[in-house]
């Protein structure tokens, strides 16, 4: 058994429409966060993983299984989809226990494993209710419940975090988190960047059915070469040092913090200012702190596929 | 492995069950299922209503008659050869004709002689039959026997009911209703994923269903076919049910009938589960299906063989025979002109559903979640 999350050269087109198109991604563990406009394929990728569509060319396998065996594949894979719709008449409850069963577990352990999940998604008071019912966070966190009931190694979210108040998104970022610490995969798909920047270990930038960049955030800033990288410098005396950074030829631009207590600088290689500003230090300038400003997903979003529909 | 996908199976089923029985739409099902028992119903009321008066008429006879003395009354007997026979009647009606009969006296003059004759309709039963005797001028004119029961047509009118509509219309309308929903319903209400996010085999999911879709057909139409045959036989006073359960090969036809239900649900439903896979609108499978199954007889002997309807006509315990006067193509719609023997015809069904089965394993393989196209 292979690790990992493996696309090969994969390849989905619905009739004349491309879904994605020549994806080649090995996504490790950790929580991944796939990123992009709408229709950019982001649900075809997820789809693609959790074997519901099948790929037109290529191949995926997850953790070594093919994703037209569902029956091996789901035991290691939970996937939380978009679809917001549920079997008829089931309330929470039943829904997640009719799941379990449907995994050929016994009653009892069922009902154990789905209060079990209906506490983790802190959805006990509405358990015996019809799903009908729900409101659409109610909804969300019942499917979570759903990806989450089996422990599976693999945690597929599409855009879990919709619906959600703030709360329950903090807890629901905190269970993610949980998670992955376990050396589990979590792929998440999302719009809202701040969020996806807060918790991902790594990224995976989509537009019009191709993969833009993948890996790290910081990886991929890196790579992104026509950008000048922007770090933040908080200090005491900022207008001397911009005077000073303007000497070297790879500083491109620098601008003083409107608190006069700091300069944004852009460059085009980041590791030497750093060198540069520990010399400065050791030369008695004061630096209180040193941060990149654009090392997120918003600037890798507006750099990569533009700032259309990306939601802060 | 085996057992899991038994506990598989019975949780789809649980699943499963619930929706079919349950299910709004499929309201009409029960509907369609009811409507022969209603028809046995009323013909049990009617029958009922009829032996009910008969036997008042033989309690008010004269003489305690048995169905030999009905037989024995011949026209041109006389009035008091029929008293001598059946004694006086206990219903009878009278009634004067004024008969004007013109003649011609060599050709020329016309003369009018009037008489007048008694008629007297006499109404005698036996308990289980009626005797309707006509008498003009004091002798018997006409007999019109009608028979309270007669075991052999009533068990043609119980084939034509369930081969015609039954059969042909009332199951096969709802195993389409119930089989082609099994999935198609789930891709209309945009829930099929809830199955395809489960850790179980495709296959093991389309065996749950189709073992969900037939216990519900099976319990809907077996259901009805018992009532159809509770209603067909309650009325009849207990002497005649009897006759009706023990001498005429009642009870056998009947196990036979519920087992050709059984069948029949196995084959058409077989047919509208991997339909209801293939085509998103089932009026156009169903129509090619129903058509399929209409011209089965002006098929040639192997195209006939891939027929539902070939196989149960043979395993139905009563032929149905045409009338001299009926339509050639009519004939051939009524009979059986290749009947093949039971054990075949068993065996065919089940491999036409095998076949179909098989269909739809590689048809829900292929499927994919895609609620969008649809």
């Amino acid at each position: 058994m292979s690790d990992g999350i493996v696309f090969e050269d994969v390849s989905k087109f619905y009739g004349e429409i491309l879904g994605v198109n020549r994806v080649n991604l090995s996504i490790p563990p950790g929580i991944t966060s796939l990123v992009g406009p709408n229709g950019s394929g982001k649900t075809t990728l997820m789809n693609l993983m959790t074997g519901l569509v099948k790929p037109t060319r290529g191949r995926v396998q997850v953790l070594g299984y093919r994703t037209d065996d569902p029956e091996h594949l789901f035991k290691i894979l939970g996937y939380s989809t978009q679809f917001d719709a549920f079997p008829k008449g089931l309330t929470g409850f039943q829904f997640i226990y009719s799941y379990l069963r449907l995994a050929g577990r016994d009653s009892h352990s069922s009902e154990q494993l789905a209060w079990r999940v209906i506490e983790r998604v802190n959805l006990v008071e509405a358990a015996k209710r019809n799903i009908a019912g729900y409101s659409k966070g109610m909804r969300q966190r019942i499917r979570l419940a759903q990806a989450l009931a089996h422990d599976p190694k693999v945690l597929v979210l599409d855009e879990p975090l919709n619906g959600l108040d703030p709360l329950a998104r903090s807890e629901m970022i905190a269970l993610f988190r949980a998670t992955a610490a376990q050396g589990c995969y979590v792929i998440i798909s999302s719009h809202i960047l701040h969020e996806v920047d807060v918790i991902s270990d790594q990224v995976i930038l989509l537009s019009n059915g191709y993969v833009v960049a993948e890996g790290p955030i910081s990886t991929v800033r890196g790579e992104i070469q026509e950008h000048p990288t922007q770090i933040l410098i908080r200090c005491t005396r900022p207008r001397e040092l911009a005077a000073r950074m303007l000497e070297d030829e790879l500083t491109v631009e620098v601008s003083i913090h409107k608190d006069e207590r700091g300069l944004l600088l852009k460059t085009r290689d980041a590791d030497r200012l750093y060198l540069a500003l520990n010399q400065l230090a050791l030369q008695g300038i004061d630096i209180e702190s040193i941060a990149p400003a654009d090392d997120d997903v918003l600037s890798l979003y507006e750099y990569l596929i533009g700032n259309e529909e990306a939601v802060r | 492995m085996t057992r899991i996908w038994w506990a598989q199976i019975k949780a789809v089923v649980r699943l499963e069950m619930r929706k079919t029985f349950f299910a709004k739409r499929g309201l009409w099902i029960y509907v369609v299922a009811a409507l022969p028992v209603l028809l046995f119903v009323a013909y049990a009321l009617a029958n009922s209503r009829f032996h009910h008066r008969i036997a008042e008429i033989a309690q008010q006879g004269e003489k305690r008659l048995a169905y030999q003395d009905l037989l024995a009354v011949k026209t041109g007997m006389t009035r008091e050869e029929l008293f001598a026979i059946l004694g006086k009647p206990p219903e009878s009606f009278r009634w004067t004709e004024h008969r004007t009969s013109e003649g011609t006296t060599e050709g020329k003059s016309e003369t009018k002689a009037t008489s007048d004759v008694l008629h007297e309709d006499y109404h005698y039963a036996d308990g289980v039959n009626e005797l309707f005797v006509g008498l003009a001028d004091n002798k018997v004119q006409s007999i019109n026997i009608r028979e309270g029961s007669n075991p052999g047509q009533d068990s043609i009118m119980f084939a034509g009911v369930f081969q015609f509509f039954f059969l042909r219309l009332a199951i096969f309308f709802g195993c389409l209703g119930i089989f082609m929903n099994l999935f198609r319903g789930e891709i209309l209400d945009r829930s099929l994923h809830f199955y395809f996010l489960a850790p179980i085999r495709r296959e093991v999911l389309m065996a749950g269903k189709f073992l969900a879709g037939l216990l519900a057909t099976c319990t809907i139409f077996v259901t009805s076919e018992l009532l159809q045959t509770i209603a067909f036989v309650w009325h009849f006073p207990p002497s005649l049910r009897g006759v009706y359960l023990y001498h005429n090969h009642f009870l056998e036809n009947a196990a036979i009938y519920l087992g050709v239900t059984v069948l029949a649900c196995v084959g058409y439903g077989a047919f509208f589960l991997v339909a209801g896979m293939m085509f998103r609108n089932p009026i156009l499978p169903a129509a090619a299906i129903l058509i399929w199954e209409a011209i089965n007889p002006f098929l040639p002997g192997l195209l006939k063989q891939c027929s539902v309807i070939y196989y149960l006509k043979a395993l139905c315990p009563v032929n149905i025979p045409s009338p001299s006067d009926t339509p050639p193509v009519l004939a051939l719609l009524i009979s059986n002109s290749d009947p093949v023997s039971a054990p075949v015809a068993v065996l065919g069904i089940l491999i036409v559903a095998m076949i179909a089965l098989y269909a739809s394993s590689v048809q829900v393989r292929r499927m994919e979640i895609n609620y969008t196209s649809e």
